[in-house]
């Protein structure tokens, strides 16, 4: 039946519209992950603890080249396997090689870090280990967006928020045309 | 006489029919359509794009009814199967590059990277390419004395306002253009009036121009029997009233009128 065929095909059409769009977004956050090899290059704050520089709700994008060597002073965005959401906090000291193997020393780069608004270094946060090594740290700040970020603090806080806005999304494509 | 003619100067070969030959299947203008199996089609008429949408939708039904050709799907399903290929691996990548470390996962993330730039850059290319602004492929078997085939593909676009007085063409909207109405009757609820379908070079109010190309053959193909190219456009203001309403007689009649043209081999 021709009419039979044409509503399977528009159905098709019309989910491929909302589909490919996600579909798209999803794979420039992982060719930008790629690019700057990182897992997660753009960050929202959820803390206070580097205030003033950074509030909860600001947007970071980090980069993390791998022969890069991270100095103090340095924001960086660590996570300690154990917790469950990454840390962004300055670095205190870098204890490496660099004098004796400048070229490979990055790799094996210890740091130490510590909230700019905490008043103790972050020891206790590393979950039993002295220091951070490269492999724990996702990334260096590079650059940020003011307030941006609550939008996401507020679809995990409210997740009715988060499934609203997708059915919105999901509404919109589904009654409109290419 | 034209028979004899060609039966001289061909010894070896019956002649090919004339085009107003009895072979000549019917014509969409012979198929009627009774007013109340239309839904009532009715669009934001300042959107060039919902204009330009509902005259294909109403090409593509008026030309896929049970008498006339039967759509060929092959562009759309095309579009489909890329489409979706490309939608599993953008989600099989992301799935991979959420479940795998990832200094682990670079690898694999980077090919199907690589694949869905492949699949969308396949995508573009066709659609620019091959598809074009192909709308509607059909195709008709008829049997009478042997199987004919016929092959018709249909293309539209809209012609955008171009003006030679850049005032005109901001001033006047879309529907508001008046020219003497030719004899042409129009349904009781069109207010505009009907422009001839000869194009001016300088346009105050955007059309909608369609080409159509058509191959009559049998003998699975082999021997030509007609073949025609035709285009014609438009103003919207033709087929849509004020209220965006769409008169699909009038548009029917029109397009139906094109086919024919093209089914008696004229070329335009």
């Amino acid at each position: 039946m021709p009419t039979k065929k044409m509503s399977v095909q528009m159905l098709l059409l019309q989910f491929l519209s909302l589909t490919s769009s996600i579909s798209g977004m999803m794979v420039t956050y992982q060719g930008l992950g790629l690019v700057t090899n990182t897992e997660s290059p753009v960050v929202v704050v959820l803390s206070g603890s580097m205030e003033p520089a950074f509030q909860r709700g600001d947007v970071l994008f980090l980069t993390n080249p791998s022969q890069d060597r991270y100095m103090t002073g340095d924001i960086i965005v660590y996570k300690v396997p154990g917790a469950e959401v990454p840390i962004v906090h300055r670095v205190l000291e870098t204890h490496d090689a660099c004098a004796v193997e400048p070229l490979s020393c990055a790799s094996t780069q210890r740091l130490l870090t510590k909230g700019d608004n905490n008043p103790v270094d972050d020891i206790e946060l590393y979950e039993g280990l002295e220091w951070l090594e490269r492999k724990h740290v996702v990334g260096k700040v590079r650059g940020f967006l003011p307030f941006i970020g609550y939008i996401t603090i507020a679809m995990n806080d409210i997740p009715q928020l988060k499934y609203a806005l997708l059915g919105g999304l999901a509404f919109l494509s589904l009654i409109g045309r290419e | 006489m034209a028979r004899t003619k060609s039966q001289a100067v061909f010894k070896g070969r019956t002649p090919s029919p004339s085009p107003s030959d009895t072979d000549r299947p019917a014509g969409p203008l012979s198929i009627v359509v009774s007013p109340e199996d239309r839904d009532v089609v009715k669009v934001n008429n300042a959107s060039l794009t919902e204009l330009k949408n509902a005259c294909d939708d109403a090409v593509k039904r008026y030309l896929s009814r049970p008498d006339l050709f039967k759509q060929i799907y092959l562009h759309t399903d095309v579009r489909l199967g890329l489409g979706w290929l490309s939608v599993f691996t953008a989600g099989g990548t992301a799935l991979y590059g959420y479940k795998v470390d990832f200094e682990k996962s670079k690898p694999v993330v980077w090919a199907g990277l690589a694949l869905y730039i492949f699949l969308t850059l396949v995508q573009t290319l066709y659609a620019y390419f091959i598809e074009g602004e192909t709308v509607f492929v059909g195709k008709r078997k008829t049997f009478s004395k042997r199987i004919i085939t016929e092959r018709i593909t249909l293309s539209s676009r809209t012609l955008p306002i171009k003006s030679t007085s850049p005032l005109l063409a901001t001033l006047s909207s879309p529907l508001s253009v008046l020219s003497p109405s030719n004899s042409s009757t129009s349904a009781s609820q069109s207010t505009s009036s009907v422009s001839t379908s000869s194009l001016s070079p300088s346009l105050t109010t955007p059309a909608y121009s369609l080409s159509l190309s058509y191959v009559r053959s049998t003998n699975g193909g082999k021997s030509l029997l007609a073949k025609g190219k035709t285009r014609s456009a438009q103003p919207y203001t033709a087929f849509f009233d004020e209220q965006g309403t769409m008169d699909q007689e009038r548009f029917e009649r029109w397009v139906g009128e094109l086919v024919e043209q093209g089914m008696d081999g004229k070329t335009a």
